[in-house]
């Protein structure tokens, strides 16, 4: 045999293997409900709560951040993250978290916004525009 | 018919309209005369090819027409126009103007397709007899770019997006009715705050500079098998690969000096989708390069030379279509939203890989691929192995990266890992560590045949020294606590550096030839030991040694699974109440206000065992509030020659609207509104010397005195008022106040003082002149009251090597271009 080809197949094994890990390492978009039946972490789509507090107090943890989350089949969780409220949070429309349930909190160690402001601010502003309009 | 508006500005639009459709036929003309003048088998008329570099003359000229007129626009607040309105406003300084430019996804094709015109003006001058088939090439390419910007409808397609789009065509809404619609249209929407730093000025330049020059490489491979010249262009094609390798690392690695120096992440790499993708060109034009030298010197791996390089480009359009497409919307925070050209950009990708294919496949026959297998011992076999381990690093960051691409095609939701960072490091940590090793033993080797004794003597023992340097660098900088992979890397690191610092003398000794690529290869080492110590040791300072006051049920449950790993990384420090943070004692000193910024001084202090201070420095990290982006955070960093130390403030206390309206309010409703701002006071009967603690710190009465006046009330000789000194000190700073009792007639007064940084107000409340006694009252702000911020501070160390790696690195490359291009020899 020659030696390319068995360079060959060891790049192609390589190549598998890296896939293998891939699939294996790879999680799913899930919802609250699926978070309850598993003990593994997965990943939630859902959006934020606005009328529920944000709770965060500094003096008592510096390190607990609380939210409402309804994930995207409306079924609204209680979400503890340990750090501190991301910029545009409150702004977001979107929140990818990823975490696991601890009894009937979701704990989230990544929380991922989908920010309408930040590259397409078109929409927020044309209420902005509207606003001054109407006040003519 | 269209309506008349009030007050636009429409002649720079239609200006720069025109430009864009012009360089649109410009590049037309260009590709098709090229094209012609290519397979024109008179090869005295030249008349195709004149044609060709007049079209690519006319296209170059309307790209500067375009960006002329876009920064007119811009620099003349002109929010009429979409662009305008959407990333600048009238606040801007002039060079944040010019870098609102490119701030949107248009300004970005803009900036790529300036960059090819000036790259193709130089091939035009330079190729000679390649000029035509390369040309064909990077004009089809303009061509493409070009058709991005048009923002035309044809049958009810939009094809590309302009940046002169009017505001009223962009966004519709009743206001647009309106004549005068634009007397209220006052200013744009401005900057995110994030961009507006230096860096924003130069890392898209330069790496729009990168991601463009990877097209020459690639057009030479094209034309070479196009006019069946299946060696000759690999030598030209070298110095333009080491360039757009140059560049295109000097821009990523620019954008993660960003996100380091100014952006919140408390990293320098993030693993995300976008970053990811502008690493892909690089690599696989890295492992390009080194095969294009291997065939050079010794005839073999030419199909991975042509493969590599032709995808070199293809990966500049994927990451183009990542980046722009919108489709990594749930992975990605830094990609843009789709603007109507995900279509368009996938077929930009099919049509040049399409051609590709085309070509390798019908040309696969004729190609010079050697028969014969590379020797064991060779240099050429060894170099072929390290570009295909660099491609197969590249292809698990595509396919990981792509997940949402996937997810796409097959209709499937498959989320990328949960532990995303760690997935990246350690996979991509061992392809690092073969390809470390690869640049050390290979250099051993020569092309052709080596002889092995002597190969195996010399590696080995590198390889031992290497070994014993290894050891205690892995020791000392806490290496051994992580992945195991990790030490390897650091061991290839340390391999690499010492077998090319061993090739770089032998340069300087004589050889200067073989200078470049060694140094080029220091560097690299370098940059990798420093990134894996940087990021792997990265050690946390805002760790409360105090202990965190634990949330019920939360720390214990969290102990049990992996997600507390890497949070509890912010730490409260109340003002002016210092707290020890590993090595520091660190204080909230104060802030200060210079808009849009608001600073805030953490003061750093270090002592030795006899408490005596031997260092004391001040970082000011900086928020930017507003209503549009809310609170945005940049870190300031202390930089040492082997460690930095990062600080950014993640959480302040909530904007208090009522903070002046308060104390206004207080001095309207008298004192009994204020005293909620304070615990319930507390009353102490003292004597003159006396001392009253209290929660931060002790207060002693120095003397009692009869003022003369109080504030603006005259006092007469009826009047009693006395007034007690009190130095007080809070925290080991000091301060005084004097609180005054006052009689006038029948009547009792008391003026309070407050000392805001110690958060107390003091009171004389009653005089005892039987006891010769004063009563003091103090009312002190609760803890929650008083001004805090929440930061995290980080250590990085050795980042420095990161960054000199680079720059050496780059030194590299330069050398082996002064090299490489000195071997063309005119054709």
């Amino acid at each position: 045999m020659k030696k390319s080809s068995i360079f060959g197949l060891i790049v192609i094994g390589i190549a598998i293997a890296v896939i293998v890990v891939i699939y294996a390492g790879a999680s799913t978009y899930g919802s609250f409900t699926d978070a309850r039946k598993t003990e593994s972490v997965l990943r939630v789509v859902g959006h934020l709560d606005k009328q529920k507090e944000l709770y965060y107090d500094a003096a008592k943890d510096a390190n607990y951040f609380s939210f409402y989350v309804k994930d995207s089949k409306g079924e609204e969780c209680k979400v503890v993250f340990m750090g501190t409220e991301p910029q545009d949070f409150q702004k977001s429309e979107q929140i990818v978290l990823t975490g696991q349930m601890v009894g009937s909190e979701f704990h989230a160690s990544e929380i991922l916004m989908k920010c309408p402001s930040k590259y397409t601010k078109d929409k927020l502003d044309v209420t902005d525009v509207r606003a001054k309009s109407a006040s003519i | 018919m269209n309506k008349a508006f009030q007050g636009e500005h429409l002649l720079p639009g239609h200006l720069g309209q025109f430009f864009v459709i012009l360089s649109f036929g410009g590049a037309l003309l260009s590709t098709l005369s090229y094209y012609f003048a290519t397979t024109n088998k008179d090869a005295l008329d030249s008349s195709w090819q004149r044609m060709g570099r007049w079209g690519f003359y006319i296209n170059s000229l309307s790209i500067i027409g375009v960006c002329a007129s876009l920064f007119y626009i811009v620099y003349n607040h002109y929010f009429e126009y979409h662009y305008a309105w959407s990333y600048t406003s009238k606040e801007l300084p002039v060079y944040y103007l010019v870098s609102g430019f490119w701030n949107g996804q248009e300004g970005g094709f803009l900036l790529w397709t300036f960059w090819q015109a000036v790259l193709g003006n130089i091939l035009i001058w330079k190729a000679k007899s390649w000029e035509k088939p390369v040309m064909t090439v990077v004009a089809f390419s303009q061509l493409w770019l070009a058709s991005m910007l048009l923002g035309i409808e044809i049958f009810g397609a939009k094809i590309g997006s302009s940046p002169f789009l009017l505001l009223r065509k962009a966004i519709e809404a009743p206001i647009f009715s309106q004549p005068n619609y634009l007397s209220f249209i006052k200013d744009g929407q401005g900057m995110n705050p994030l961009l507006q730093n230096y860096w924003m000025v130069i890392h898209p330049p330069t790496l729009f500079l990168g991601l463009a020059s990877v097209v020459v490489p690639f057009a030479y491979a094209f034309a070479g098998l196009w006019r069946k010249r299946y060696k000759e262009w690999i030598t030209p094609a070298i110095p333009y690969a080491l360039f757009a390798c140059m560049i295109l690392g000097t821009g990523v690695v620019m954008g993660s000096l960003w996100a380091y120096e100014s952006l919140n992440f408390g990293g320098f790499w993030a693993w995300d989708p976008v970053e990811n993708a502008s690493i892909f060109p690089w690599l696989i034009l890295v492992g390009g390069l080194h095969v294009l030298i291997v065939y050079k010197n010794s005839g073999h791996s030419y199909f991975t030379a042509v493969f590599l390089v032709l995808a070199s480009f293809i990966m500049v359009l994927y990451q183009s279509f990542l980046a722009r497409s919108g489709i990594l919307g749930e992975t990605s925070v830094h990609s843009f939203v789709d603007n109507g050209l995900f279509w368009h950009l996938v077929a930009f990708i099919l049509v040049f890989l399409g051609l590709a294919i085309y070509l390798v496949v019908t040309r696969y026959k004729e190609m010079p691929i050697s028969k014969k297998d590379e020797e064991t011992y060779s240099r050429e076999f060894w170099m072929f192995v390290g570009a295909i381990f660099l491609g197969l690093s590249c292809f698990h960051l595509v396919l990981v990266t792509s997940i949402p691409v996937w997810n796409r095609i097959f209709g499937t939701k498959v989320a990328p890992p949960t532990d995303l960072v760690s997935h990246y490091n350690i996979i991509q940590a061992s392809f690092a560590m073969v390809i470390t090793v690869l640049t050390g033993f290979s250099q051993f080797l020569k092309y052709k045949k080596t002889d092995t004794t002597k190969f195996f003597i010399s590696t080995l023992v590198y390889l031992a020294v290497a070994l014993l340097i290894t050891v205690p660098v892995v020791y000392f900088s806490g290496l051994y606590k992580l992945h195991f992979v990790f030490q390897l890397v650091m061991l290839g690191c340390v391999y690499t550096l010492l077998v090319n610092g061993k090739i770089l003398i032998d340069a300087l000794k004589g050889k200067f030839k073989l200078a470049g690529s060694a140094v080029a290869h220091v560097g690299f080492g370098l940059m990798l030991a420093g990134a894996i110590i940087a990021a792997g040791t990265r050690g946390l300072v805002s760790v409360n040694e105090s202990g965190t006051v634990a949330i019920a049920g939360f720390d214990k449950s969290a102990q049990g699974n992996k997600i507390s790993g890497d949070s509890h990384e912010n730490m409260m420090i109340y003002k002016n109440e210092p707290v020890k943070m590993g090595p520091y004692v660190v204080t909230y000193a104060g802030d200060s206000t210079s808009l849009p910024d608001h600073f805030y001084k953490i003061d750093y202090r270090r002592y030795d065992d006899k408490g005596k201070m031997i260092e004391s420095f001040e970082l000011k990290p900086k928020v930017q509030l507003s209503d549009k982006m809310g609170m945005t955070s940049s870190p300031d960093t202390k930089h040492y020659l082997t460690h930095d130390l990062y600080t950014h403030i993640t959480a302040l206390p909530q904007p208090k609207e009522p903070a002046s309206a308060d104390g206004q309010a207080a001095a309207a409703h008298g004192d009994e509104n204020d005293d909620k701002n304070y615990d319930p006071p507390i009353s102490h009967e003292i004597a003159i010397g006396d001392t009253i603690r209290f929660r931060e710190g002790y207060m002693v009465l120095r003397a009692l005195k009869k003022e003369t006046a109080i504030q603006n009330i005259p006092i007469t000789d009826s009047d009693v008022a006395i007034g007690a000194k009190i130095d007080i000190v809070s925290n080991n700073k000091n301060y005084s106040a004097e609180p005054v009792y006052m009689i006038r007639g029948k009547n009792v007064f008391d003026f309070s003082r407050t000392v805001d940084e110690a958060g107390l107000k003091l009171r004389l409340t009653k005089i005892i002149p039987e006891k010769n006694k004063v009563e003091i009252t103090v009312y002190q702000q609760p803890e929650n009251k008083k001004p805090w911020v929440v930061m995290r501070a980080l250590d990085f160390p050795f980042i420095n090597l990161l960054w000199s790696g680079t720059l050496i690195m780059i030194l590299g490359f330069l050398l082996s271009i002064f090299r490489r291009n000195k071997e063309i020899k005119p054709v």
